[in-house]
């Protein structure tokens, strides 16, 4: 005999109009803020002869994925003409897949293996004490978690202490910096307390409970690469184009997001470079590899509309011309890794020189650049930071390269930066914990101490404050750069590592990365309040959100590296738009 | 109650009343356990342990024109009284040697004339042993040998005299699948599995010379007519590929009614365009019905394998405890090196299977699969990561190539698909684990196992590109490359030993090595070197290093707290001390033992067996010794 509630579910899915799907638990009983994501079954054919990827110049088309959360009433508007998979999962349920549109589909409950299994990365990391050693603990995070997820199953998978040096030493020649002193100290605390946690996982806190502001949004991927790439950062560029890079191929995607279409452009590299550039290629090892250049991080002119990326493997500015599409190179005259990047009202563009401590400007109206030093911690910061220029005159092969320590000595590493509504210029410097306010006019620099750990990236906001997100202690801050006061904001996530944020001014929001914990965070300044969104794809790590002036919708990128561990294990373009209510 | 049924049941009892704790299973049980309750050898005394005889079983001097292609890799046999209490083994050319347990002697042998064209390795790893209570108590073959051969027979023999079962097949010989073709494409090297009236058999199929290899079928036969029962084709639906077959020794729990299938790798190894898909049930831990050979469940270690990742042992059937619930388990070592541990009534894993994503293909029209099933504990048997800066070398000269080579060649860990550029394989098809398996000390619920970790590497190189000679062998021989056709396929292969200019593995010793896992808790208790590479330079060097070297064959536990296992380069048999891993004891053969060895007690004295016939694979001298130690005062 039918459940009273199952009939009149059952009635209520008769009445419900085509096209919605009604997401039920076993019982019949509708389940609100369901993901249910719909996949194109058929991927368009794509041209990748150029070593697994699309030529320059030319045009593929995209398979875009959608993904909506059902209401409170269990329903979601997802179904579309053509031939989909569609993907439903709820927090607590086990994934369902179908091909054809259906009325409604029940969700079997997990077991509590698979209900523990499905937690993000971010609720297992809170979880590891490091021994009572906080201070390690944040050696730890900053030095291993900015290009993947700890804590994901992977890294929970049980390893001797040998096994985990051993891990340990290669990511060290990949570019982490866990200081030789940590590494066993790490290697023991990683088996100890992952053991741990395996043995015990109600020990667990459930992440985030998904809420009701999912079911009024909609969230669209744009997969493009493989997993391979790396699609670092991107820019939504006044043209409607979006250009996202993939620092690991030299090249740049401009993606047509009504269409899905998508046109790559292979960055141009001095004739003799080397793969890795002058920094050298860590990753030998990788079956493929075309970082050349290293493209990095974006911004446009507001005078003709032209692209500025910074090349982080070599001393020069790229510069795109978004109508011929023809690549320009600006030699630097100085300055080592140039970084994160921003265009200013006077056409001139700014960006940090992570590994030289320095903010370039290049002035578009002389074709000049002017490089600022940002002040060393000491005299053997000094002394390595003046030595660089030795030091890079050498191959990467002979050259030397210093024992990393916890203070990070000799790389302060200014990272992030923008230009604030008057003009003026907010560094923050992730390894010295400070920032940097420089004066366009004068040229004076200030600095000012940051009272939190890992400064990363910073965006102002449209009253001149200064929002900066502390990697290692996974706040977002405030800097009153008036009061001269910080203010500290707890994320809604527990042990979220939070690489950048930008700031809708229009609407008054921060936007935040998370990467340990699936999700992109929101924050209403006015309210100080937080909305939580989870991504469609687990692994989903995060590093730079552009907001549409329009509606405020946000782009983001899945930049896990490696990609391959993302699920899905290509990357995607992602954006989060507000439903017409 | 069908009379088969009841006969079959009536078969299982007997066979489980037989078992009286003494070495009647290839495996030392019928789940493999290499576990014996022998305890006369112990810590205490295994110091003293001698040789007590040692048999030949000739072919070293009848057939010496093929020992260079033999590896002798038998594990024997002590049949029950009633079936005469003999000794009996294989050699590689499949002759069925009995022997008296004290001394030795030959009683009788069986040979069936094995062709002795080709070129695959000759190679028997043992016979299996079935009381048949079809047949009237003292009648002719009531107890009776069953044997694989390399040329595709399944023989029936008396256990007590060697002569056919004439009931069984044409005089006690039947054709087994792939009969009509040569034993360069199919052959034979584990004992066929024998259980409540049925003869199970797989075969060994050459899988990366062609990607349409034979089909790995295994097949089912009455054990009293040697009537085809069932069989079973591993690669159902994948018609351009062959091979999955089942060439380690299958286990069986009659309980439960279910044998277990350990089903190798689709045809060709390191080539998938012509086999899309995962591959079900390719390696995989396959579970039928004995009776029916109907599919029960399967458990897919290797998605759309392109890395010769057969599942290599014996899968070991044991008692797994947790929170005092005992769980029917079953544990299968990998040559990836896992260990997998799952509920051998359902085939679901009872450690959580972290689905890791792997690296993809970078060969045209390749669809490797984005993830590959890892358990969470225990933890890997080996790295299989290398990065240049852990290249090893005797000199900072060679250890400095190693590190040149490391840094050219493509390495994202294991599941880094071949390309066209040379990657490294950590392991290599060599394992990881491979057919010795392992040993369950006891109830402890301890797993005991040899491992290989030295380095090899492999490319594809296309087929078009530099024609000339092409290698039949299916490994490559210490030290060398070899490149092989995948014929049916645009690409030939090449791999071998990662080695530096001096021919030393490019990794940091121990290059094999013994693992105490606790599949229990999911940790390794201890790692201990095994072997000598003191016999692998230019000259033999008086003293022993053991810096451990490549193995097959592998080892057994006794509740003496003792682990015997011979299978290295350096022709020794050694006892470890299970608690501790300490090596106890040794002694030096007169050539490499590439088998398992077994124990049993007979007449109130236990001794220890092992068969000692060289590496054909790794180009060691080869021989025809059958060993046995035991202590002179008991």
């Amino acid at each position: 005999m039918m459940r009273p509630a199952a009939l009149l579910l059952l009635l209520f899915t008769l009445d419900t109009a085509a096209g919605e799907l009604l997401v039920t638990d076993a019982d019949g009983t509708p389940l609100a803020q369901a993901m249910v994501t719909r996949t194109p079954l058929e991927v368009p054919e794509a041209d990748l002869s150029d070593d697994g990827y699309a030529p320059h110049g030319v045009t593929n088309v995209s398979a875009i994925t959608v993904t909506r959360f059902t209401a409170a009433d269990g329903h979601a508007d997802i179904f579309e003409e053509g031939q989909f998979s569609y993907r439903v999962r709820a927090q607590g349920y086990q994934d369902a897949w179908f091909t054809e549109p259906q009325d409604s589909i029940a969700l079997a409950p997990m077991n509590e293996q698979q209900l523990h299994a499905s937690y993000p990365s971010n609720v297992w990391l809170s979880q590891m004490p490091f021994g009572g050693d906080e201070e390690l603990k944040q050696t730890f995070q900053l030095n291993c978690a900015f290009c993947h997820q700890q804590a994901s199953p992977f890294m929970r998978n049980e390893r001797t202490v040998e096994q985990w040096v051993s891990v340990i030493e290669r990511m060290n020649s990949y570019g982490a910096r866990l200081p030789g002193d940590d590494i066993h100290q790490v290697a023991e605390i990683l088996q100890k307390e992952y053991r741990q946690l395996r043995e015990h996982p109600e020990q667990v806190p459930q992440p985030r409970t998904w809420e009701q502001h999912l079911s009024e949004v909609e969230m669209t991927e744009w997969p493009i690469g493989d997993g391979f790439s790396q699609m670092h950062d991107f820019l939504l560029h006044p043209n409607g184009m979006v250009y996202v890079g993939d620092n690991l191929f030299d090249r740049i995607y401009e993606i047509d997001t009504a269409t899905g279409e998508y046109t790559v452009y292979k960055v141009p590299h001095y004739e003799d470079a080397r793969v890795g550039g002058i920094l050298g290629n860590r990753f030998t090892v990788f079956p493929k590899m075309h970082n050349y250049m290293g493209v990095h991080s974006f911004a446009y002119s507001k005078k003709d509309g032209n692209i500025f990326i910074t090349p982080s493997m070599q001393q020069s500015l790229l510069e795109f011309d978004v109508k011929t599409k023809e690549f320009i190179i600006h030699d630097m005259p100085g300055g080592y890794y140039p970084h994160t990047i921003r265009t200013d009202d006077e056409d001139r563009v700014w960006f940090t020189l992570a590994l030289s401590s320095q903010v370039a400007m290049f002035d578009r109206k002389t074709s000049e650049f002017t490089l600022y030093d940002l002040p060393a911690r000491g005299f053997r910061e000094w002394l390595v930071l003046k030595s660089l220029p030795l030091l890079f005159s050498l191959a990467p092969e002979n050259r030397p390269t210093p024992e990393p320590d916890r203070e990070a000595t000799g790389l302060p590493m200014p990272y992030g930066i923008d230009v604030a509504p008057d003009g003026d210029i907010w560094v923050a410097r992730l390894y010295a914990n400070d920032l940097a306010h420089i004066d366009p006019d004068s040229g004076e620099i200030t600095m000012i101490d940051f009272p939190f750990e890992g400064p990363r990236r910073l965006r102002a906001d449209a009253d001149g404050n200064i929002w900066v997100v502390a990697f290692q202690n996974g706040l977002l801050v405030k800097y009153d750069p008036v009061k001269k006061a910080f203010t500290r904001y707890e994320l809604p996530v527990v042990n979220e590592l939070p690489y950048a944020l930008n700031v809708d001014r229009d609407r008054g929001v921060v936007w935040v990365n998370g990467n340990q914990s699936d999700t992109i965070l929101s924050f209403d300044i006015a309210s100080e309040s937080w909305k939580v969104y989870p991504m469609p794809r687990q692994r989903f790590f995060t590093r730079d959100i552009e907001i549409s002036e329009e509606d405020g919708a946000i782009y983001t990128s899945n930049s896990h590296f490696p990609t391959w561990q993302s699920e899905g294990a290509t990357p995607t373009l992602l954006r989060i738009t507000p439903l017409e209510q | 109650m069908p009379l088969r049924l009841i006969a079959s049941l009536a078969a299982a009892l007997c066979a489980s009343a037989s078992v009286a704790g003494d070495w009647q299973y290839y495996g030392g049980d019928q789940g493999g356990r290499h576990y014996s309750t022998a305890a006369q050898i112990n810590r205490d005394n295994v110091s003293q342990l001698d040789v007590a005889w040692v048999h030949r079983s000739g072919d070293q001097q009848h057939l010496a024109e093929w020992m260079g292609n033999t590896s002798a890799q038998s594990t024997p046999l002590l049949l029950p009284p009633r079936a005469g209490e003999s000794l009996v083994y294989c050699t590689p050319f499949n002759r069925i040697i009995a022997l008296d347990p004290a001394t030795g002697a030959e009683r009788w042998s069986h040979d069936p004339g094995v062709k002795l064209a080709g070129e695959r390795p000759f190679r028997c790893r043992g016979v299996a042993y079935y009381e048949e209570t079809r047949v009237a108590d003292g009648a002719a073959c009531r107890h009776r040998l069953y044997s694989n051969t390399h040329d595709r027979r399944l023989l029936a023999v008396d256990a007590r005299n060697g002569e056919p079962c004439a009931g069984f097949g044409e005089n006690g010989v039947l054709a087994l699948h792939g009969n009509d073709q040569p034993a360069d494409m199919i052959s034979t090297s584990s004992a066929p599995l024998v259980a409540a009236g049925v003869v199970v058999t797989g075969s060994t199929v050459v899988d990366f010379h062609y990607s349409r290899a034979p089909r790995g079928t295994v097949q089912a036969f009455d054990s009293l007519t040697g009537e085809l029962r069932w069989r079973f084709d591993p690669l159902q639906g994948q018609a351009q590929s062959g091979g999955a077959n089942v060439w380690a020794p299958m286990s069986v729990d009659e309980k439960l009614g279910l044998v277990y299938l350990p089903t190798s790798a689709p045809s060709p190894d390191y080539y998938g365009v012509n086999r899309p898909g995962d591959n079900n049930y390719a390696n995989s831990v396959v579970a039928l019905a004995l009776e029916t050979g109907e599919l029960r469940w399967h458990f897919q270690h290797v998605r759309h394998d392109l890395w010769d990742y057969d599942t290599p042992a014996q899968p070991i059937l044991f008692e797994w405890t947790r929170n005092g619930k005992a769980i029917p388990a079953l544990a299968q070592p990998t040559k990836q090196g896992f260990v997998f541990v799952l509920d051998r009534s359902t085939g679901e894993s009872l450690w959580e299977i972290t689905e890791q994503p792997v690296p993809p293909s970078q060969i045209p029209g390749e669809s490797s699969a984005p993830t590959q099933p890892k358990p969470i504990a225990p933890p890997p048997l080996l790295d299989s990561f290398l990065m240049p800066a852990q290249a090893w070398g005797l000199t900072f000269w060679d250890r400095g190539d190693c590190a040149r080579q490391l840094d050219e060649l493509d390495n994202l860990g294991l599941f880094t698909p071949l390309s066209e550029k040379l990657t490294l394989m950590l392991p290599g098809s060599l394992g990881g684990a491979n057919w010795g398996g392992g040993a369950i000390l006891g109830d402890s619920g301890v797993l005991v196992l040899n491992v290989n970790t030295a380095p090899f590497t492999g490319r594809l190189i296309p087929a078009s590109a530099n024609p000339g000679e092409r290698d039949k062998r299916d490994h490559p021989a210490s030290g060398e490359r070899m490149r092989v056709p995948m014929q049916g396929t645009p690409y030939d292969v090449e791999v071998g030993a990662m080695v530096s200019p001096l021919g030393i593995p490019c990794s940091p010793p121990p290059w094999g090595k013994l693992v105490a896992v606790d599949l229990e808790r999911g940790v390794i208790l201890w790692e201990q070197a095994l072997g000598s590479v003191h016999e692998l330079g230019p000259f033999p060097l008086p003293f022993h290093i053991n810096w451990g070297t490549p193995n097959l064959g592998g080892g057994i536990a006794t509740a003496g707290g003792l682990f015997f296992i011979g299978a290295t380069m350096d022709r020794q048999i050694r006892a470890f001390d299970t608690h501790s891993g300490d090596m106890l004891w040794k002694y030096t053969l007169p050539v490499d033992a590439t088998a398992t060895p077994m124990t049993y007690t007979y007449k109130g004295r236990q001794y220890v067996v092992i068969n000692a016939g060289g590496h054909a694979m790794f180009g060691r001298a080869h021989g025809d010794y059958l060993y046995a130690f035991a202590l002179e005062s008991p």
